[in-house]
């Protein structure tokens, strides 16, 4: 198994395009919208809108690695015989979707690194150290919940239906989630919404590294709803697409 | 025509017992029961629909049976998978893009449990001179034979090929099958589905012709072609038409007369066309011509209906 992930991160590495919008944007993203932010203190957090929009960013871009990287992968990979041609190899069942969300995960972490050396050095975010390595591990982890979205789609979307659904999915998480402008901004009703997303939760939960505080017990409990969801539902499609050959 | 069942030994490769598969109301595998012995090449012929790809698929454990049970190396086709006694290459099997024809080769190798040099397996499939090239910039005939590759990664006993030479030209075809030899002649198990009549005529010392899903006949191919009526011979004659004595015939498996038109099927054209001679009469355009595999299934169903009324 170790072998197909290490073919699938050469792979993942080598897809410019992929790289680029995984490891770029997000980085880019955050430097045009905390451009010109002051030190101004945000509503009801102690965080400046750098810091704050940092964590917001580098959840973007772990999500945009693992969502993109496995949902259309997979529905290809699926359509194209690949996932069946591994079938025939002692490769266990699970391996292919480990690997794939490993690959993933590979990807999903420059992207993190890189916003917080474009928030350090370009926007001088100051933290301490065991909260640089805090919020890495926060963002990186928590991006399981959105690799097993991934897979989720992989199985059940096909040919050219993926896409489109990866995407509707995928700016309705980031935005409706306040990845992209704090949802204290959003009319009340949308603010309802957003507080129950698996990316508000996600982001959340930087945000409480970021503020040196234990995070809200809803929030993880969303997040931990929303991986056992979309995992479970991952495992199913699975299985089901495992007996349709 | 099925083959009577054995008990299952330890040198039975692959055993099908009473499988069944439908799709909906169709059923694609329909009362299946064959066995496999090792060192055999088996080749599975059928034409498009017959349940060839069901067949394997079961084989392979990639479907389940609705009923009946299908046993590789006395296991689940999954466990000898895993334990690499089996290397397939699926009609259906995509390739992983992106990747070098390379990498993709020892990504096969890494997966086998007793696996062979990468490099030996690309030399042994042909494709050592394009192992730099991407998967994806492949033409259908080198995509074919990196699948080969895949599925000959490691130290398997049986070998599974679905119609392995689509895509490729008669050369390719001539080689493909010259590389094929050399792994049944190490004395693996070799099975591959076909609907060329020739190539399981020129490879398999067992043919298993399907069809709608059964097992219609299992014999060598010299048995096959002879039940099908390999040539079709046709010509006019003049005057009457004596029918019974055309009927005594040698080599004669059908015989059709539609006004002073005759068309017979025969197992051996040239003697039968020379006791046509032989009869005294005088046949005007005569045409021998091969009997293509959908009319040799047409024949063998008609002769196995004819015989179950």
């Amino acid at each position: 198994m170790n072998s197909l992930i290490r073919l699938e991160l050469t792979r993942a590495l080598r897809n410019k395009k992929f790289l680029f919008f995984s490891v770029l944007y997000p980085a880019v993203l955050f430097l045009i919208i905390a451009g010109n932010a002051d030190d101004t203190r945000m509503d009801g957090t102690g965080l400046t809108l750098a810091t704050y929009m940092m964590v917001s960013m580098a959840s973007f871009g772990a999500l945009t690695a693992v969502l993109m990287g496995n949902s259309e992968r997979i529905a290809k990979e699926r359509e194209s015989g690949w996932v069946r041609q591994l079938r025939l190899t002692p490769l266990p069942g699970r391996g292919y979707v480990l690997a794939k969300t490993a690959g993933a995960a590979v990807v999903s972490l420059p992207s993190i690194v890189v916003v917080f050396l474009a928030a350090a050095v370009i926007k001088h975010v100051r933290l301490d150290a065991w909260q640089w390595l805090a919020l890495t591990g926060v963002i990186w982890a928590g991006s399981l919940v959105f690799a097993a979205l991934g897979v989720a789609i992989g199985y059940l979307a096909s040919g050219d239906a993926v896409r489109p659904v990866t995407m509707i999915v995928y700016f309705g998480l980031s935005i409706l989630g306040g990845l992209w402008m704090p949802s204290t901004t959003f009319p009340r009703f949308l603010q309802d919404i957003a507080e129950w997303l698996p990316t508000h939760a996600y982001a959340a939960l930087g945000r409480a590294v970021e503020e040196s505080r234990a995070p809200h017990t809803t929030d993880v409990v969303v997040l931990a709803g929303y991986f056992v969801l979309f995992a479970g539902g991952a495992a199913w499609l699975y299985r089901k697409d495992t007996l349709k050959a | 025509m099925t083959t009577t069942a054995a008990p299952a030994t330890s040198t039975e490769v692959v055993g099908f017992d009473q499988v069944t598969k439908a799709y909906g109301t169709v059923r694609a595998v329909d009362g299946l029961s064959l066995r496999l012995h090792p060192g055999q090449t088996v080749a599975l012929l059928g034409p498009n629909g017959a349940g060839k790809s069901t067949t394997l698929d079961l084989l392979l454990g990639l479907r389940q049976p609705d009923a009946g049970t299908v046993s590789v190396f006395g296991t689940t086709p999954r466990e000898a998978i895993v334990a690499g006694r089996v290397g397939a290459m699926l009609q259906s099997g995509g390739l992983m893009d992106d990747v070098t024809v390379a990498e993709l080769v020892g990504l096969s190798c890494s997966l086998h449990p007793r696996p062979y040099k990468p490099s030996d397996v690309m030399a042994r499939a042909g494709i050592a001179q394009i192992a730099d090239r991407k998967v994806n910039k492949l033409s259908g005939g080198q995509a074919q034979r990196v699948r080969f590759a895949l599925a000959t990664a490691g130290d398997s006993d049986l070998i599974i090929l679905d119609e392995p030479t689509t895509g490729m030209d008669v050369s390719a075809r001539q080689a493909f099958w010259a590389t094929m030899r050399e792994q049944a002649d190490q004395g693996r198990t070799v099975l591959f589905a076909t609907h060329y009549l020739e190539e399981a005529d020129a490879i398999a010392d067992r043919v298993l012709v399907l069809h709608r899903g059964r097992l219609l006949a299992d014999g060598t191919a010299a048995e096959i072609k002879a039940r099908a009526g390999a040539r079709r011979v046709s010509f006019d004659l003049e005057g009457t038409v004596d029918a019974e004595a055309l009927r005594a015939l040698p080599f004669l498996t059908a015989l059709d007369v539609s006004g002073r038109t005759v068309r017979i099927q025969s197992a051996d054209a040239d003697a039968t066309v020379h006791a046509l001679y032989g009869l005294g009469v005088y046949p005007r355009n005569l045409e021998v011509a091969g009997l293509g595999l959908e009319q040799a299934f047409v024949a063998i169903t008609e002769a196995e209906e004819a015989r179950q009324s």
